[in-house]
């Protein structure tokens, strides 16, 4: 019960920390959102007075002193109002939220949770055969697709399976051709444009989890234990993965829960080259745009949502692992 | 087998495999080509003209700046204008006149619907600039900076201005007309997403989603016999090797290799780049030594401005004059007897002079002052606007030449937009002029909108004054002459040349990129009847122009 009154007081402390993080950073960037917005028009040509004074009516400029905006932001925050979107003007912040975050969640999400299941048990077994054509085939390519970057993996996918073999479709999250809903058609088009980035995520994160499971399993396979349960004639695979695995896991677990904890951050670089509208786009845009409201409530949401994970990762670890109790 | 010799085995076969993929993708280029979606049928056209960043919001207010591209093509302005050499078209006012520089009556059209079929009248061109007074956030084009009053006589609207201010026309002729019979119902226009657009425009909204949205044309259009396009389809993601693989009949952007790249996915593909804009040197007028002409001249001497050209814009453009005119756009501005046509040719041994007039000597390789400090400043440019970055590198380059150092600082944009109206830079890189030459010079010179180092202003970044250039504008203001308007334009120009508030470079291009196959007509060098950008208005103009390719047998 102690342990977990420190944790969560340690998430409480963290949380406060991070929200006012996310006040002050976003403000100590030079220039305005009038500013963004001013620069992206002057690329056409040269802007006037009076666009200035209209867009800085639109937008709105932050008044009062600080102190009096950090109160209202967090009194804004415990409402959850995060207000109105700069770069979307006028649409709210939550709405713009709402319509990226299921794209997110469910690309990056089963991929991530694919990735960890896949990338963990190819680790037990190349562990388990180590030595062999199992254990060296898939963690050479593993390591090997995993030192390179995100964006070139997407670059390479987009430009071979899209653009010169044309098997799947390069933009957007669903054809512009097809009418969201819930039918089999809409569905099947969505899952379409999902492979690309999904297949680049994957390509690119399963090394991480095999040549990390494989490492701890390998260590586990070494303890008295182990050779005890061998010495008792238990059968190969229960040795595996009743005794090795379980305890090697535990490491992987906290990765795990880490990486979940980002998937609402969204895939910035994927979502970028694949134009899924996701968090991650959203994100860049909302920094691109000085659009304070919009990188506030995203922030916030990525923090929290890493908080969370990094907590419960923890309390699991309490359960899991007794030691960490004391 | 050895578990070592097993993974060096494997490491071999890994660097083959790497090595083949190598020679493969630098051995043989893959050329793409252009594949358009079949269901896009001959009489629609698909647009690359507006991003969602990353989905569409439906917003079709036209006044507000996240407003929808296709919006501008739903409302119509009064007069419509090219902004390639100002020329002012009748649009929605089909003729006007300035009885004196304080007055300006426009005849309203006769026979224009609205896309409900209600009539448009002059009744909602004097509401519309009501509502652009009662709500000063919606007034982008600065109307009500120069009027004063506006009233319907029959069916013309009569605008009262401020002042003498000829050319104000242009800005009022630029504003969008709304209709009266749904605006004046709307609560908080200024926060009016206006979901359901109904404009007097060549289109009327299609289909919506956030990926896509489509415009079917108007059948009740008052251009109506000149409309060939039945559909327009704008999606919400574009990279440019969209641009290029997507099958899109009208794009707007920067290709670098255009040729190789656009031109090559179909023959079909054209470009048009023609040049707008200025990009020049501003500096900081009140940062010493740029308060001297002299240390001004002499940078203006030391640049080659046909390597700035080609570094930065990969030679699509052409190395721009010091008189601030936009060549050959507005050649019929241009002052017979500013030799040159007002370039100014690389000439180091004249620079060195230049900056000999004020002390600074060049010792070794550095351009000393007659305190002993190197002449060096600071050059401030936005970061990710590549062209003018490697503008920016080929000025460093070319000024080191002649002993100036000089340091490269690249915020972000906004950034960057806030330094330049702050005053918070030493030398920048900026665009100037465009369109009207009134306009042009006006924000570029006049001291109205002077203020020191510190303030926000949001023209003459320099901060220049000067009577002379004043009383130049303010005469220009008060004259409905044309001929005498071009005098005084000439004489703006011996200015521009002889006193370098900024230094010009090269010229900013209008990256219009078109496909023939089913639509003819675009603009082009022999016909430069409309810039060739698919935004802002000018689409209007161009849509009207288009035709249909007919097939054979048809």
């Amino acid at each position: 019960m102690k342990y977990l009154l420190q944790k969560l007081g340690l998430f409480l402390l963290t949380l406060w920390a991070a929200i006012t993080l996310n006040f002050f950073l976003p403000r100590l960037m030079p220039g305005s959102p009038a500013d963004a917005a001013l620069a992206k028009l002057s690329q056409n040509g040269p802007v006037s007075d009076a666009t200035r004074a209209a867009i800085e009516a639109q937008l709105g400029v932050p008044t009062g002193s600080m102190w009096d905006q950090y109160i209202a932001y967090l009194g804004q925050v415990a409402r959850l109002d995060f207000g109105v979107s700069y770069t979307f003007y006028p649409q709210s912040v939550a709405s713009m939220v709402s319509t990226a975050l299921p794209y997110t969640l469910v690309l990056v999400g089963i991929v991530t949770i694919l990735a960890f299941v896949i990338g963990t048990l190819i680790g037990v077994a190349a562990a388990w055969r180590r030595g062999t054509w199992l254990d060296a085939l898939p963690t050479l390519t593993g390591s090997f697709l995993s030192t390179f970057p995100y964006f070139w993996t997407a670059l390479l996918l987009l430009f071979f399976l899209g653009y010169v073999l044309h098997w799947f479709p390069t933009t957007g999250a669903y054809s512009a051709t097809t009418t969201p809903g819930f039918t089999g058609e809409f569905i099947a088009d969505l899952a379409r444009h999902a492979v690309l980035p999904a297949l680049t995520i994957l390509l690119t994160s399963l090394g991480g989890w095999i040549i990390g499971m494989r490492n701890a399993m390998i260590n586990t396979l070494g303890e008295d234990y182990v050779t005890f349960a061998e010495a008792n004639g238990l059968h190969g695979r229960t040795i595996a993965l009743r005794y090795a695995a379980r305890n090697a896991i535990l490491p992987n677990l906290t990765g795990f829960g880490l990486t979940l904890g980002g998937v609402v951050g969204g895939s910035i670089l994927v979502e970028q080259v694949f134009g899924y509208p996701g968090i991650g786009y959203l994100l860049f845009n909302a920094v691109i745009g000085q659009d304070y409201p919009l990188m506030q409530a995203l922030f916030l949401m990525i923090t929290v949502s890493v908080l969370i994970a990094n907590f419960l990762v923890d309390i699991l670890y309490g359960v899991l692992d007794p030691r960490t109790r004391r | 087998m050895s578990k070592t010799h097993m993974f060096r085995r494997w490491r071999r076969a890994a660097v083959v495999g790497l090595a083949a993929a190598a020679v493969v993708l630098s051995g043989c280029s893959i050329q793409i080509s252009s594949q358009p979606d079949p269901s896009i049928g001959d009489n629609t056209m698909l647009i690359n003209a507006d991003k969602g960043n990353p989905f569409f919001t439906r917003n079709f207010n036209p006044y507000l700046t996240n407003t929808r591209t296709a919006s501008r093509w739903i409302y119509e302005p009064l007069i419509l204008i090219n902004p390639l050499d100002g020329t002012q078209n009748p649009w929605l006012a089909s003729e006007w006149s300035q009885p004196d520089a304080r007055t300006i009556v426009m005849t309203i059209r006769d026979g224009v619907e609205w896309s409900d079929g209600e009539d448009f009248t002059a009744e909602d061109v004097a509401f519309t600039f009501d509502l652009l007074k009662d709500n000063p956030a919606l007034d982008i084009k600065g109307a009500w900076q120069h009027l004063d009053g506006v009233e319907v006589k029959g069916g013309d609207v009569v605008f009262r201005l401020k002042g003498e201010d000829a050319p104000s026309l242009s800005i009022l002729g630029q504003t969008m007309i709304v209709p009266e019979h749904i605006w004046s119902d709307v609560a908080d226009p200024g926060t009016w997403r206006n979901e359901e657009p109904v404009g007097t425009g060549p289109f009327v909204l299609g289909n919506y989603n956030d990926q896509q949205y489509s415009m079917d044309r108007n059948p009740d259009y008052w251009q109506s016999d000149s409309i060939e396009i039945e559909h327009v389809v704008l999606p919400a993601t574009n990279s440019q090797l969209d641009t290029v693989t997507r099958g899109y009949d009208w794009a707007y952007s920067f290709i670098s290799d255009v040729e190789g790249t656009w031109g090559a996915a179909s023959p079909h593909n054209d470009w048009w780049f023609p040049p707008a804009g200025v990009i020049s040197l501003v500096p900081n007028l009140e940062v010493a030594p740029f308060d001297d002409v002299n240390v001004r001249r002499g940078i203006a001497l030391s640049l080659d401005r046909e390597e700035i050209a080609e570094t930065a814009s990969e030679g699509y453009m052409q190395p721009a004059g010091q008189t601030g005119l936009v060549l050959p756009n507005q050649e019929e501005y241009l002052d017979p007897e500013i030799p040159d046509g007002g370039m100014i040719a690389q000439d180091a041994d004249a620079a060195l002079a230049a900056f000999a007039e004020s002390g600074y000597t060049l010792q070794g390789d550095r351009l000393v002052g007659a305190d002993g400090e190197q002449l060096e400043f600071s050059l401030t440019t936005a970061n990710g606007f590549s062209d003018w970055t490697r503008a920016a590198q080929a000025v460093q380059r070319q000024l080191a030449a002649v002993g100036v150092k000089v340091t490269l600082k690249l915020p972000q944009p906004a950034g960057y937009q806030s330094a330049i109206s702050n005053g918070d830079f030493e030398m920048a890189i900026g665009g100037m002029g465009n369109g009207d030459v009134y306009q042009a010079y006006n924000g570029l010179l006049s001291s109205e909108f002077y203020v020191p180092s510190g303030e926000t202003t949001s023209n003459n970044f320099q901060r220049y004054r000067s009577e002379e250039a004043d009383a130049l504008l303010a005469e220009y203001r008060a004259t409905v002459d044309p001929a005498r308007q071009k005098e005084i334009v000439h004489e703006l120009q011996a200015i521009v040349y002889d006193d370098l508030p900024v230094i010009g470079l090269y010229y900013g291009g209008i990256w219009g990129l078109f496909n023939d196959a089913k639509f003819t007509g675009w603009p082009s060098e022999e016909d430069p009847y409309m810039i060739p950008q698919n935004y802002d208005s000018a689409p209007l103009m161009i849509f009207t122009r288009l035709e249909r390719v007919k097939e054979e047998g048809q």
